[in-house]
């Protein structure tokens, strides 16, 4: 590992003013499950590393019915994985972090770093983007808030400026009757990176999916959203020739690779397998909130 | 009191390893806490095309770099350096060049080695050195790198006409071999059976990776500390490469973690020397998990075409294979093939197989070499000879077994089916599960040792040799020398020497270990015994023929009151003129008997996504005697463990161009403990006349079905062969894509 400079700032406003001054060289350090890899490879080789884990004001899990879900960008997945509130009302999000890596690395891996790590494959960021999750980004001249569906603009790449920072995600409340569901795709129970991970979010009227949601992670540069899919399920019932319907749209969203974890033929047809599950399992869980 | 009437004290009794504290404390010291004043860091310089010329190495501006100590390339070396890999245990040798010169053959190769006074400054200096490459196209697949249209890798290698006429290039070995008439024992058969088995390049992936220090002393003396499987071995690597005179080279086997037949030496410890050699200062290398998976020496892969011919009922006839197996650079691995015969009785066997080479580094040994590949082939095809001809898989191989002295392959196979309910299996089976049968045979082979054991003059006993413990076999000595001395497991201290100080020792792999060092240790103690014996007889003036040793004493059996702690008895030697009770023992050779490890496993697979999970993995073996059962369980579950995570997870990938594409414990997998389910292991005990006690080598056996078994078991759940290993979710839903488009039956 190349040597390099350590800063810990305390506050928000002093690691904007470290991450601004020092501009490329400087690389913010969360959990470091991530960041600490890519250094001792010299695949990232900052100058500057500003440790955020002092910001008290990043962490923290909180939960309103009225308000929803505000999740610190610093908070450890575990904590996330353990909090009552997302088990109850984000599914898919708790299911997404008890499937990340193993407990070790999920007691130092932070919810933020998943997202601003941005790998297509991550496990976090399918749920996030399926329950609407709006990334709310701190710089010198303010807060601005940018939805998950538009955050991301590669493997690696976010539209967070190298002088800002993910402060919080902010999740809607759970509307009544939804429920969500993520499937990650692995050879290994653990320890492992999705092939390919779906989340579904469903909402549902009287039998009828009122509203759902389907992102897909490991088909593409980026996490995405099969939003033709939705479409044809939007006030239809979760049937078979629906969900065959549907399966076929979020296959034709998704644009996988071959790589050494699947074949872009496989995740095709996975995504296909896996997109009526993750729908079928979200609505059981919208029909256990009635 | 055992069948056959001999009675143990301490042999077969469940007791806590000898270094199961210093172990679980983090105590043990292995290579990498090795620290000496003066330390260098060595590093290498390493191609990164896997097929390529080299137009020119420039190590100028690394070597110009403060705290660069020493450069080396090929050009530093006299004309008789090479790498000279000796592998006495499977009888191997190989010379290499240490570094590549004017061509790269594969992905990691060395080129260059730097040491320097620290890591961070030694690994600046490799991107210092200025290496220019001309590509050229990689052959990752020996089925194409065979091909008559391809260049060869080593230039200097002539096209070989194959078994069919067909002309094949980069043959790096051949096998040949032939029993009865397999043509006519075809034409005797009712049906015949003829199947492709794949099986791709697996790491050992032991979890400490190769390190080594070496250090030169004034004189020119060479001190080696690596982690080992021999350090004999290093020794006589590091004589013959460097051409440094044995009583000039001191190797210390340190506390080694995990070797599985890769740690025979010449990946490092060579290039460690001659830094040292250079530098004048002690050199450290310890590889990074990447330099692992780029430049070890990993199990070859295989192609395996088999034919087997048999009747109606079941009788195997005739059985054929021709093979391609895949050892990158290097040779050994196509000798394998012969394994096809199983325990069965077959009268006709022929086969026909060629190392090809192709541009991935040189394989070595993995536990029980070759055996899982070439058992995948022979066993997975007779589970679906059984299969095709509606015979229950355990009856199939019932019928054509082998039967002879010191062995019971049906009595093995029985006792794993009886545990598991084979029989009953109907009522214990679920939507999409399945069970899987199949056995793998080992003869474990044998090396030469010898072994010291003393009395103290407290009673307490001590094992001395040049043993280097891999698997608990430190354990297995302490009970073989408790047990002729009839003392405690706990008075018993093996202390392994270092190459300097001990008597020869062969390297521990081959499942040579309990048979032979253990029949040097049990030769000597039981010649302290008889001293121990002498002495008695000669303080109570009774025949030596009436005492004997139990509890730690030496007991008059018709006079209990004649008795003498072996405390006494150490002290009464020191008094004589013999002097301390010392006993000495040492063994080379002697015939073993083969063994099985039959294992059945039962599997629940996921129709969609081809992904299975584990329910059941159970293993019987013949063990001959269990010495230390603790350490032949251990082995048969870890070998289980490594089988089915090759049939299932583990596998080298290389893109198009040669690279490889997994380097890394992420994306090259093992098993995590929640992969694994609960593996039971059913000893079963046919002593044999030579192993100690009866004892078989057990080691390597229990890797070898894997691959079948879990192969059988998805067969049995989903209805689909997949003969492509490892069978990864991907692999188990194409499969089943191929069975629907009507690919294959």
């Amino acid at each position: 590992m190349r040597p390099f400079e350590y800063c810990a700032p305390s506050t928000v406003t002093e690691a904007l003013s470290l991450l601004r001054e020092y501009g490329d060289r400087a690389r913010p350090l969360a959990g470091g499950t991530d960041l600490l890899i890519f250094m001792q490879s010299g695949r990232v080789q900052p100058d500057y590393v500003v440790d955020l884990t002092r910001i008290a004001a990043l962490k923290g899990i909180a939960y309103d019915p009225a308000q929803g879900l505000k999740l610190g960008a610093l908070t450890s997945m575990r904590e996330v994985e353990l909090a009552p509130a997302i088990r109850a009302h984000y599914p898919a999000l708790a299911a997404s972090t008890f499937e990340l890596a193993g407990v070790q690395v999920r007691n130092m891996a932070t919810i933020g770093g998943n997202t601003c790590n941005a790998s297509p494959a991550a496990d976090t960021i399918p749920p996030l983007m399926a329950l609407d999750a709006v990334a709310v980004i701190a710089g010198t001249t303010g807060e601005r808030r940018v939805p998950y569906t538009e955050l991301f603009q590669g493997p690696g790449k976010t539209a967070l400026k190298r002088d800002e920072l993910l402060a919080s995600i902010d999740l809607p409340p759970p509307s009544s009757r939804t429920g969500s569901h993520y499937i990650k795709l692995a050879v290994r129970k653990a320890m492992d990176i999705a092939i390919v991970g779906v989340a579904a979010s469903v909402t549902l009227d009287d039998g009828l999916v009122q509203d759902c949601r389907i992102a897909l992670g490991a088909v593409g540069p980026t996490v995405i959203r099969a939003h033709e899919a939705e479409q044809l399920l939007r006030g239809k019932p979760l049937e078979d020739a629906t969900l065959k319907a549907v399966a076929k749209a979020a296959q034709a969203a998704a644009k996988p690779i071959t790589d050494q974890r699947g074949s872009a033929a496989y995740r095709t047809m996975m995504v296909g397998v896996l997109v009526p599950q993750a729908l079928r399992q979200a609505a059981m869980a919208a029909q256990r909130t009635e | 009191m055992e069948p056959n009437g001999q009675q143990f004290h301490v042999v077969g009794s469940r007791v806590p390893r000898v270094d199961a504290l210093e172990k679980v404390t983090g105590r043990a010291r292995y290579t990498a806490d090795v620290h000496l004043p003066g330390l260098l860091y060595g590093v290498f310089v390493r191609s990164p095309y896997a097929h390529a010329r080299i137009t020119r190495i420039d190590v100028s501006k690394a070597r110009a770099l403060p705290g660069v100590m020493a450069v080396m390339t090929q050009q530093d070396l006299t004309e008789d350096q090479a790498l000279v890999i000796q592998e006495e245990v499977h009888a191997t040798r190989r010379v290499l060049n240490l570094f590549a010169t004017d061509k790269v053959t594969y992905q990691g190769q060395k080129i260059a080695a730097i040491a320097a006074v620290s890591r961070e400054i030694a690994e600046d200096a490799v991107r210092l050195v200025e290496v220019e490459y001309d590509p050229l196209p990689a052959y990752i697949d020996p089925r194409d790198a065979a091909k008559p249209e391809t260049t060869m890798i080593y230039d200097d290698r002539q096209p070989v006409i194959g078994p069919h006429g067909e002309t094949l290039h980069n043959v790096a070995g051949e096998s040949h071999h032939q029993i009865g008439d397999v043509d006519q024992g075809f034409r005797d058969a009712d049906r015949i059976f003829e199947d492709t088995y794949i099986v791709h390049r697996a790491h050992q992936t032991y979890i400490e990776p190769q390190s080594c220090i070496a250090e030169v002393g004034p004189d020119g003396k060479v001190t080696v500390w690596s982690s080992t499987q021999g350090h004999f071995a290093v020794r006589a690597n590091i004589s013959s490469s460097l051409g440094i005179p044995l009583s000039q080279i001191n190797s210390i086997g340190m506390t080694i973690g995990g070797g599985f037949g890769a740690k025979f030496g010449g990946i490092i410890d060579t290039y460690a020397v001659l830094l040292a050699q250079k530098t004048r200062r002690p050199v450290k290398i310890v590889y990074t998990r990447e330099e692992e998976f780029l430049d070890a020496r990993p199990a070859p892969g295989a192609v395996i075409t088999i034919k087997t011919g048999v009747t109606h009922d079941g009788t195997i006839t005739a059985r054929q294979a021709f093979a391609l197996w895949d050892p990158g650079i290097g040779s050994g691995g196509c000798g394998a093939t012969g394994r096809i015969q199983g325990v069965y009785s077959i009268p006709n066997v022929k086969w026909d197989a060629y190392d090809i080479h192709t541009n991935k580094p040189a394989p070595g040994a993995y536990r029980a070499p070759g055996a899982p590949q070439a058992t995948f082939a022979s066993e997975s095809q007779l589970n679906r000879i059984a299969h095709e001809l509606g015979i229950d898989p355990v009856e199939l191989r019932l019928k054509n077994m082998r039967e002879g002295d010191q062995v019971d392959f049906k009595a093995t196979l029985k006792a794993v089916a009886d545990h598991v309910g084979w029989w009953q299996r109907e009522h214990d089976t679920g939507p999409n599960q399945g069970w899987g049968v199949a056995v793998g045979e080992w003869t474990n082979g044998a090396g030469p040792g010898a072994a010291v054991v003393s009395i103290h003059e407290d009673g307490s006993v001590s094992v001395f040799s040049g043993l280097m413990d891999i698997t608990g076999t430190d354990s297995a000595m302490a009970v073989i020398a408790a047990e002729v001395l009839g003392v405690e497991y706990q008075r018993v201290k093996v202390i392994r020497g270092d190459t300097d100080s001990a008597p020869y020792a062969t390297a521990s792999g081959g499942s040579v270990i309990t048979f032979s060092m253990g029949n040097a240790v049990l030769r000597a103690a039981e010649e302290a015994r008889e001293r121990i014996l002498a002495l008695a007889a000669e303080q109570f003036a009774v025949p030596v023929d009436r005492l004997e040793l139990r509890d730690g004493q030496v007991v008059d059996r018709d006079h209990p009151e004649n008795a003498m702690s072996l405390a006494e008895a150490a002290r009464l030697g020191m008094r004589t003129i013999g002097g301390p009770i010392v006993g000495r023992g040492a063994f080379a050779a002697q015939p073993s008997a083969t063994t099985i490890a039959a294992q059945i496993a039962k599997v629940e697979v996921n129709p969609d996504t081809g992904q299975v999970r584990l329910l059941k993995y159970v293993g019987s073996l013949d063990v001959g005697r269990a010495i230390y059962a603790l350490g032949v369980e251990g082995q048969m579950e870890g070998g289980a463990v490594q089988g089915f995570s090759w049939g299932l997870m583990e596998q080298m990938q290389y893109a198009i161009d040669g690279r490889n594409a997994n380097p890394n414990l992420l994306d090259y997998r093992i098993p995590t403990a929640m992969d694994v389910p609960y593996v039971e292991s059913v000893l079963v005990e046919v002593p044999t006349k030579n192993g100690p006690f009866g004892c078989k080598g057990v080691g390597e056996p229990p890797i070898a079905p894997g691959i079948a078994v879990v192969a059988g078991a998805i067969h049995d759940a989903i209805g689909v062969w997949c003969n492509e290993a490892p069978i990864t979710p991907e692999r188990v839903v194409m499969a089943c894509q191929e069975r629907k488009d009507g690919v294959r039956g």
